[in-house]
């Protein structure tokens, strides 16, 4: 069953006429404004340099807007202490294309490393594990060792990690950018089974045939500014239909 | 619980970095084992040698005032009445003629004198205790003007051998307190390195850690811990050599440097034991905390 995506409650992000500028005078983001509702499967595209993964950063806190407001799950990031960080962050479920596995820890480990890290108990994360390694299909490959698992694979275990400690928004950052096309697509449909379950996906990519096949919400950034917005879009303008300029 | 199972995580973290890098951590230990044994021989040293002062000072801070023959008895206790309201004043102690007289004869260095002298030509003393070192030139000041003092030799009072005693105590309490300095700032600055270098072999660990939410303290603490593991290992080995070492060098020290008093003291030992094993806790969650410190910001 597919959720809908709730577009008359408070937004789970709402960027707010943001602006980012780098110590070096980059501007990278330019009075950007967005609003993705809860259960939303939104991409973000646009060529290098764009502003998509200033944008993740920022969605994770690991920058901060120079002007204008970020708003996830009604939490205002700008302002929001160091030592509230953790426990914000603990509400996303972060994937980015290079897996980042610890490559000493088998899967299982990998996987429980997010909820330990919180202080669950064993019971709770053996639990937790199981499930989330059921979801992404690696329930038989909990021992092995991240060196032992193909690139697709790998970034199934990335993805329990993200899911574990159950978030309600994953953001991926170019989560199929290392993996072959076949691979790729076996990926986003377990993105889209995540979604489907009720979290909301924010996903920067540059993969042109999967933004163009799913048909999701695509939000275009050229040159630090949302270009397009299309519920329904395609990869680039010319092949959208049913577009709802933002 | 959740902080118990936090504090797990730490411990085990720690125990694992420690071991898996025994090169470096190993490397760590070594010096840090070596600057605490020239600090707690230094400390050993430094008491040794203050205990030889404290000897001198003792004797020192008694000053004797020779009493000229004739002198009446009331004027001896008019004297030593007013030195008794000194304030610096511990004690007054009057020695006849003849004790004096006993104390010079029982002395085997005076052995050959005392059969060629007849009658008792040494004086009457008065024995004045002071508390400070340094308040002596004070009471020898007053001796020397009062009318009943011998006048050719009115004091035992030895202001050089005083004055230098005190700088150069001074000097040694200086010197002590800056090797201690320079050693605590190699120490640490040692700890720093070494738990920098697991911190750049725990990278990875350390990024995934901050992206799923582990607060400062969950990524700081097996550092921390890894860093007072390394300081309290080479504490118990820095305090083990000191121990074996400390009697055989005040045993060759006193065979060799006979006129040195220093003397051997076991309830030192135990008193620096938990010092020494508390300072190498100390510098090591002190360097493994400064170390850490910018790599663990969230």
């Amino acid at each position: 069953m597919v959720i809908a995506p709730d577009f008359d409650s408070r937004p789970i992000i709402s960027f707010q006429s943001v602006w980012k500028r780098y110590a070096n005078g980059t501007e990278a983001l330019k009075d950007v404004s967005l609003a993705v509702p809860e259960g939303d499967f939104i991409f973000l595209v646009g060529p290098s340099g764009a502003g998509k993964s200033t944008m993740v950063r920022l969605l994770i806190r690991e920058e901060k807007p120079t002007r204008g407001r970020i708003l996830v799950d009604g939490i205002n990031l700008g302002p929001l202490p160091r030592r509230k960080l953790p426990h914000f962050r603990r509400k996303v479920g972060l994937v980015f294309q290079d897996f980042k596995l610890l490559p000493r820890l088998t899967v299982y480990e990998n996987v429980a490393f997010a909820l330990r890290v919180l202080g669950e108990s064993r019971d709770a994360i053996e639990r937790l594990v199981g499930d989330a390694l059921e979801t992404v299909g690696l329930a038989n490959k909990g021992a092995k060792y991240p060196r032992e698992l193909s690139g697709g694979e790998q970034q199934r275990v990335a993805i329990a990690r993200a899911l574990v400690p159950g978030p309600r928004l994953i953001v991926a950052d170019e989560p199929t950018g290392n993996l072959d096309p076949a691979t790729a697509w076996e990926i986003m449909q377990l993105f889209l089974r995540i979604n489907a379950s009720g979290s909301t996906v924010v996903m920067a990519t540059h993969n042109r045939e999967i933004v163009d096949l799913l048909r999701r919400r695509v939000v275009a950034i050229e040159d630090g500014r949302i270009v397009r917005d299309d519920r329904s879009g395609t990869y680039h303008e010319d092949l959208a239909t049913s577009a709802l300029r933002a | 619980m959740r902080i118990w199972r936090h504090l797990l995580f730490a411990l085990s973290s720690a125990w694992q970095s420690f071991w898996r890098h025994v090169p470096v951590t190993g490397a760590g230990v070594l010096s840090i084992t070596l600057i605490l044994i020239l600090g707690g021989a230094s400390l050993l040293l430094g008491h040794a040698f203050s205990q030889v002062l404290d000897g001198y000072k003792q004797r020192v801070s008694v000053i004797s005032v020779s009493v000229a023959d004739q002198t009446p008895l009331t004027t001896v206790e008019d004297f030593e009445d007013q030195l008794r309201l000194q304030p610096e004043v511990l004690s007054v102690r009057f020695v006849s003629k003849e004790e004096e007289l006993r104390r010079f004869s029982e002395d085997p260095r005076n052995q050959q004198l005392i059969e060629q002298i007849q009658g008792n030509p040494v004086p009457a003393k008065i024995e004045v205790k002071v508390g400070r070192l340094g308040d002596v030139k004070k009471i020898d000041t007053l001796a020397r003007h009062w009318r009943g003092a011998d006048r050719t030799d009115p004091t035992d009072y030895q202001g050089d051998f005083i004055t230098n005693m005190l700088r150069l105590s001074s000097w040694l309490t200086i010197a002590g307190f800056g090797m201690l300095a320079v050693l605590t700032v190699a120490s640490i600055v040692i700890v720093m390195n070494t738990i920098r270098t697991a911190v750049y072999h725990r990278r990875q660990e350390i990024e995934v850690m901050k992206l799923v939410g582990a607060t400062e303290w969950f990524v700081r603490g097996p550092f921390v811990l890894e860093g007072v593991l390394t300081g309290l290992i080479a504490a118990s080995l820095a305090l083990g050599l000191l121990m074996l070492a400390y009697r055989p060098f005040v045993e060759r020290f006193q065979s060799e440097l006979f006129f040195v008093p220093l003397t051997y003291d076991p309830r030192f030992v135990s008193v620096l034991g938990p010092d020494l094993l508390a300072a190498g806790v100390l510098l090591g969650a002190m360097g493994s905390y400064i170390g850490v410190r910018r790599f663990v910001r969230i």
